[in-house]
């Protein structure tokens, strides 16, 4: 068996079924080998980038590693937004690409670029492979170690000649053997051991000291499969709570003590809350700032306790009173014990929570007027009351993907695909195709805007080719809306190069690929469009003119302090035209 | 995003930078040391000096830094590298106005 070969046999032992890629010279011996194999579904994507974020969402819908594939020099490249959107949230990815012939690394070769020099800080880890008699353990430690403990992409860089070496079978045997030895455990302190028993004594005797104590949670529930176990102690402790961006649908869709998302685009209450709270208990989360805002503002009169996979985060942003390294289950189980045992004592805190909500939540009046134009938020709302329980929402960024974020109603954190931390345009179409194959039963649509579409809309052309049945939304405001946002409400309303006036026809650019789709510009069109492209058995897209100055509220100053909310204003007059391109 | 870390200590509009040592041991693969110098460099410290001594499958590295970060923060990070097994912070901090 020659290297490519033991990568194919890495997979099936792995229970890798589906790979996203992109042939070229360096990895050609990979695509040769894969010819005749049934044992992995290689999707073909359109760009590279396209792999890499279509393995991401693959990974953020099923919760198993997503695997992407490219060739050397520009196919390496193309990946790297994908492998750095994937770093910044935590996901799993296993990324191989070819490289050239060990022999030329350092001539400048056609098509080499130094790939594992250029994405060092964007991997949990890397391998530049020199040896063709170690691939078989690097695969198996690299395919452990992209799971475990805080989640994150792992790159294998692999000269062409070594994918072509016949690899010693007893040194892969060897290492087959001995597994994973040198993975991480899945946590930090992965033992459920008297430490951490202390630790969860002393939480919860600050918790029962505590008058006004609040949950934040973030996607780190989602990374240590601790969904049941939090939502099981966000109702037994009937602790007011606040979620992250990702984060969201954590407490599910009815829990009555739920505030909503906080930060620069939150709600009111769940801001409120965290300004007010005396205890906060920061599970999977890492304060990011545009959760936090201003840190010195941030939860100024509370105590912190920090829950994570990672001790790193620990005082990165805010210090704690306490921190804890633990898998989340086992913190969040025997914390329901405690409160089962003995319920909290904090009617006053959940009553005024709750008074806040009903003024402080997202506030968005549905359109009643039939001819009145579509504005982002109803149509989200609308879309949320139709579209099924465990439907996937894949969001590309902008103020679009705010609104889904704001007003659509998660069941739970895997239904809602969006790009935190790196907020990548373009992720959204891209990781809607990885959802899909994850979930092939499932409904998935994409929620693009009409600039993030356009970054990755060769994938139309992948949709086709595998006849996946998911829907994209294109909330098209003829802008850079986010961007329009903040030079409206920061920079005197001084538009620059936002304007995209000139889209192309989306409807006709979705036929172009065999993929029917309607456009809407009407409130009464609407709950009708909607309707129609969820019931249509394959893929269709929906072209959804929105009104161009609706803005994202309420928000925060970039830099500002959560507590500094802005509401809602009328939007200023236009200073100065932009120069057409 | 490292904007956002807000410890440094200003006085006066002066920023007080530390001095630290720090002593590592990794694998000795062959980024190992781009990996280190990396993570240093974007949490906020200057290497000031560096010594490594390669033997047999480990760097030891003796690190001087400068940085007015807690140190604490940088030997958290370095420690998430996979193929960093140890980081001892050294000799006594002595403290330098930058
Ligand atoms: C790849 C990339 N380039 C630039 C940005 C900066 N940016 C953030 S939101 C945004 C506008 C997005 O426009 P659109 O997709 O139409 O969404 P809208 O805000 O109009 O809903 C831009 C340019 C980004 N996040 N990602
Ligand atoms: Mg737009």
């Amino acid at each position: 068996m020659n290297g490519a070969q033991h990568i194919l046999k890495a997979f099936q032992q792995h229970g890798i079924t589906t790979v996203f890629g992109y042939p070229g010279g360096c990895i050609m011996p990979l695509y040769d080998a894969l010819v005749g194999d049934v044992s992995v579904e290689h999707v073909l994507c359109r760009h590279e980038q396209g792999c890499a974020l279509a393995a991401d969402g693959y990974a953020r819908a099923s919760g198993n590693l997503g695997v992407c594939i490219a060739t050397s020099g520009p196919g390496a490249t193309n990946l790297i937004t994908g492998v750095a959107n994937a770093f910044q949230d935590s996901v799993p990815l296993l990324v191989i690409t070819g490289q050239v012939p060990a022999a030329l690394i350092g001539t400048d070769a056609f098509q080499e670029t130094d790939v594992l020099g250029m994405t060092l800080g964007i991997v949990k880890h890397s391998y530049l492979v020199d040896d063709a008699d170690s691939l078989p353990g690097i695969l198996i430690e690299a395919i452990a170690l992209a799971q475990s403990g805080r989640p994150g992409p792992v790159w294998i860089d692999i000269p062409k000649d070594i994918l072509l070496t016949q690899v010693n079978p007893q040194a892969a045997d060897q290492q087959e053997r001995e597994g994973c030895e040198s993975a991480e455990p899945r946590t930090d302190s992965a033992t459920h051991n008297g430490a951490i028993d202390k630790d969860i004594n002393e939480l919860m005797r600050l918790l029962r000291a505590a008058r006004k104590p609040l949950l934040y949670s973030g996607g780190g529930i989602t990374l240590a499969s601790a969904e049941d176990s939090f939502r099981e102690f966000a109702e037994q402790s009937a602790l007011p709570g606040v979620v992250t961006l990702k984060g969201i649908g954590n407490p599910g869709r009815h829990n009555p003590n739920h505030l909503g998302m906080l930060g620069m685009h939150g709600c009111r209450a769940a801001n409120r809350a965290v300004d007010e709270c005396d205890l906060l208990l920061v599970f999977g989360a890492r304060l990011d700032d545009r959760a936090t805002g201003k840190p010195e503002t941030f939860a100024p009169n509370a105590k912190i306790i920090h829950i994570d996979a990672d001790s790193a985060e620990f005082h990165k942003i805010k210090a704690a009173v306490l921190t804890i390294s633990a898998d989340l289950n086992d913190v969040l189980r025997t914390l329901t014990l405690g409160v089962k045992a003995q319920p909290l004592n904090i009617e006053a805190w959940q009553k005024q929570c709750r008074t806040w909500l009903t003024t402080g939540g997202f506030q968005a009046a549905d359109n009643e007027e039939a001819l009145a134009p579509i504005t982002g938020p109803a149509f989200v709302r609308q879309l949320s009351r139709i579209a099924g329980d465990d439907t996937i929402i894949s969001c590309d960024v902008g103020q679009h993907q705010m609104w889904v974020a704001q007003h659509y109603q998660f069941n739970h954190p895997r239904q809602h695909l969006t790009s935190g931390g790196l907020g990548t345009m373009g992720f959204g179409l891209p990781a809607a195709i990885g959802a899909q194959f994850a979930k092939p039963g499932t409904a998935v649509i994409n929620v693009a805007g009409d600039g993030s579409f356009m970054m990755n809309a060769q994938e139309l052309a992948t949709i086709r080719r595998y006849r996946l049945p998911l829907k994209i939304i294109i909330l098209d405001n003829q802008c850079l809306g986010m961007v329009r946002q903040q030079q409206e409400l920061f920079y005197d309303n001084r538009e620059s190069h936002i304007n995209l006036d000139d889209n192309p026809d989306f409807v006709a650019m979705a036929r172009a690929f065999n993929i029917p789709a309607l456009h809407i510009n009407r409130t009464d069109q609407v709950r009708r469009g909607i309707e129609t492209i969820l019931a249509y058995k394959g893929p269709m897209l929906l072209h959804v003119a929105i009104a161009r100055e609706e803005n994202v509220w309420p928000t925060v100053r970039p830099g500002g302090s959560n507590r500094d909310m802005m509401e809602n204003t009328k939007p200023a007059k236009k200073k100065t035209e932009e120069n057409a391109a | 995003m490292s904007q956002a870390i807000t410890s440094s200590i200003t006085t006066s509009g002066t920023t007080i930078s530390n001095r630290h040592v720090l002593h590592c041991r990794m694998q000795s693969e062959p980024a190992g040391l781009e990996r280190l110098c990396r993570v240093v460099r974007v949490r906020g410290f200057r290497i000031a000096g560096m010594s490594v001594e390669c033997s047999g499958e480990h760097f030891e590295i003796a690190l001087t830094l400068e940085g007015s970060r807690p140190i604490s923060m940088l030997q958290s990070q370095l420690l998430k590298l996979h193929t960093v097994a140890e980081v001892v912070l050294g000799a006594q901090q002595a403290r330098s106005v930058a």
